[in-house]
């Protein structure tokens, strides 16, 4: 059987693997890496344009292969396994949290706090930015304070954003342009934005991807990338609760095994497939699963639920202008105090929604050629505005991700069932949410002749993490706030699935935060000149 | 999987097969086609033509997006040229906007489609004009070029008014 070491085993080739590999080859140069993706290598930029156009053209898959077919999860919400991973075709927001995500117990009484101090996280969200390149604009809030500016000026407002603001203002709300891993100016080896409106397959690079990390990395002699090869279970030592060896198949030769030793492992595939293989690594010393002696491995997974509504106004939006930058309102972050809990973003983009081109008059009548340019015309006379609230909810225990035994992939590995469930404060407060949120819509319908088209609720809970969540407490937790698991010294989950809740907003920059400070405890396990 | 089940399966989606020639002999027919379904700002020809190259281009069997939220792995469906042929003929060359929508009721079309959907050539060419960028700047009367990549440069005007 192939054996591989290295001193770092990362498993999973996502944003996470991207930024802690390449920040943990800068502390120890001398350390050998390697990382393990079940995906394809996506690296062809030279394609991106082709893709993107085959996408816009023919509704095509602008990632061909971005996924592995019988590797798939009840309740998953994204099928992409590449090396990148899902942050090959993110919008590329970087929001930040605020102080109370991570203080929800000992402000507000509810859930959890987490075991990190908002001026540490606040040190290595400056980091992620940098490191991602963000072009953002400093928040009104004096809360949301900075300790270094954003790495590049903001993107630049289109008119229809302009219009937006000026009408989502006359609420007395402030908003300010979304932060962005965009380049608006050349950064970091890689193009400025030329604003193409297809953000989900940047094409010339000027939105942040894991792959060029990978590609720099891939420049250095002790990092290697295994990918098409999926780690089946982590096995532990002899007599001691570290982790010995990863066990994994290569796609294109199923019947060989494989195995990656190292001094340490780090698992970083995700929300998802990160419980996954814990619970997958299960023997006859941790019979539930490594590092789950808790009972907590894929418990508590989060996201967060949000509201919808379009928005016609008295205003002349010009739909494609650019589509996916939009504008964030952080007042809501805070709660008022003596209000009840209720915490969300408030965002605002331009739309074409009410105002598409259609086959029939409101008559039933069809229409052709000029006359249903006409009518187009005469919809589209008025502007659109796309708003959602991201907002704050809370998981319960059995919000989790199992092991379900109908579904195996071709190895017979049973694959995840993932089910979110609120915890009961959560579910007690959601009328008064939703009250709130109608009273938000009509607040803003009311200038420029503001009329709500249409208002809707996600089925799903958007931007998912947990399932390993960090704390203190080795009872009530997987891992520290390290990342390390409190079952195995040499075992740390990074990324997604350390969070314990998901805020109220886009959660990248913030588990690529941590991310990179769990980086500097790993290299801490190694001589600087190691 | 069997040889035998993949072929079929390919065969169903069309993976594999050569495409058709479209518009083949039904140009003209096509084209007038265009004529009825497009403003008349547009040249109905060169639309005519651009709407046969994209039917050419089209590849029956290729993946599709399963963006995030929408899971489901699925591909393009074939496309019905041979239809298409069928019911430009049926048309003829001087189709009226009452046969045309006669057509598309007969069809079923009660949208218009997203993308071009394989019910009726008339509903899928408007569908690849009217979708596309193009047709936005058009009714807008404004460069406005959604699909195109531009500078950020100047982005915080309106877009330059077409006439």
């Amino acid at each position: 059987m192939p054996v591989h070491e290295s001193d770092v085993c990362i498993i999973g080739g996502g944003i996470s693997a991207a930024v802690l590999a390449l920040k943990l080859s800068e502390l120890r140069p001398g350390i050998s890496i390697t990382v393990i993706e079940a995906g394809n290598k996506l690296f062809d930029l030279e394609n991106r344009m082709r893709y993107r156009q085959r996408s816009i053209e023919y509704a095509e898959n602008p990632w061909p292969g971005d996924f592995i077919e019988d590797q798939t999860a009840k309740g998953v919400i994204s099928r992409t396994m590449a090396v990148g991973g899902s942050a090959l075709h993110w919008g590329g927001t970087c929001n930040r949290f605020s102080e109370e995500d991570l203080r929800l117990k000992s402000m507000f009484g509810l859930y959890t706090d987490w075991p990190i101090e908002w001026a540490e996280l606040e040190k290595f969200y400056c980091e992620a930015e940098r490191r991602l390149g963000v072009s953002g604009e400093p928040s009104p809030h004096p809360e949301d304070r900075r300790s270094e500016p954003y790495p590049m000026a903001a993107m630049a407002m289109t008119h229809n954003l302009i219009e937006l603001r000026r009408w989502a203002e006359k609420t007395g709300i402030p908003f300010q342009t979304t932060p962005q891993a965009k380049n608006t100016q050349p950064y970091d080896g890689r193009a400025q934005c030329i604003r193409c409106n297809t953000c989900t397959i940047c094409p010339t690079g000027a939105r942040y991807s894991p792959d060029f990390t990978f590609k720099r990395l891939l420049a250095r002699k002790n990092f290697a990338l295994h990918e098409r090869t999926l780690v089946r279970k982590l096995v532990l030592a002899e007599g001691r609760p570290a982790v010995a060896a990863a066990q994994a198949v290569h796609r294109d030769r199923p019947e060989e095994a494989l195995e990656y030793r190292a001094p340490v492992f780090v698992l970083a595939s995700g929300y998802c497939w990160s419980p996954h293989l814990l619970l997958l690594s299960a023997c006859s010393r941790f019979p539930n699963g490594l590092a789950n002696s808790s009972g907590l491995v894929g418990r508590y997974l989060c996201g967060h639920a949000f509201l919808s509504a379009f928005i016609e106004i008295d205003a002349r939006i010009y739909p494609g202008m650019n589509e996916q930058h939009g504008l964030i309102s952080r007042q809501f972050f805070r709660v008022p105090r003596g209000g009840g809990f209720v915490r969300h973003d408030l965002r605002v983009w331009e739309s074409a929604s009410g105002h598409e081109p259609r086959l029939r008059a409101g008559d039933g009548r069809v229409l052709l050629g000029d006359a249903l340019l006409a009518d187009w015309r005469a919809r589209s006379r008025r502007g659109t505005a796309r708003v959602r609230g991201y907002y704050d909810v809370h998981p319960d225990r059995e919000s989790s991700l199992t092991l379900d035994d109908s579904a195996r992939n071709r190895w017979g590995d049973p694959m995840p069932a993932i089910r979110h469930r609120p915890d009961a404060a959560t579910e007690a407060r959601e009328p008064a949410v939703r009250e709130h949120f109608r009273a938000l819509f009509d607040r803003l319908a009311k200038n420029d002749n503001g009329k709500i088209l249409s208002t809707s609720a996600g089925n799903y809970w958007d931007h998912p993490a947990g399932g390993c969540r960090m704390g203190t407490d080795p009872a009530a937790s997987v891992t520290d706030s390290f990342g390390q698991t409190h079952d195995h010294e040499n075992l740390f989950v990074v990324g997604s699935p350390t969070l314990p809740n998901a805020g109220c907003t886009n959660g990248t920059l913030t588990f690529t935060a941590l991310t990179l400070r769990s980086a500097e405890r790993i290299a801490e396990r190694f001589r600087r000149n190691g | 999987m069997q040889r035998r089940t993949l072929l079929s399966w390919m065969a169903a989606l069309g993976i594999g097969r050569a495409q058709e020639p479209f518009p083949g002999g039904q140009a003209a027919n096509l084209r007038a086609l265009a004529r009825v379904v497009l403003p008349s700002a547009v040249d109905a020809a060169s639309a005519a033509d651009g709407f046969a190259q994209w039917v050419r281009g089209y590849r029956a069997g290729a993946e599709m997006d399963h963006g995030y939220g929408f899971t489901r792995l699925r591909t393009k469906p074939a496309l019905p040229v041979a239809s298409y042929a069928k019911q430009l003929a049926a048309l003829g060359p001087e189709p009226s906007a009452e046969a045309v929508a006669a057509a598309l009721e007969e069809a079923k079309v009660a949208e218009l489609p997203r993308t071009p959907d394989g019910r009726h050539v008339a509903s899928d060419l408007m569908a690849w004009y009217f979708r596309s960028s193009d047709a936005n700047d058009l009714c807008y009367r404004a460069a406005i070029g959604r699909d195109k990549c531009r500078a950020l440069a100047g982005s915080e005007n309106p877009p330059k008014e077409l006439r």
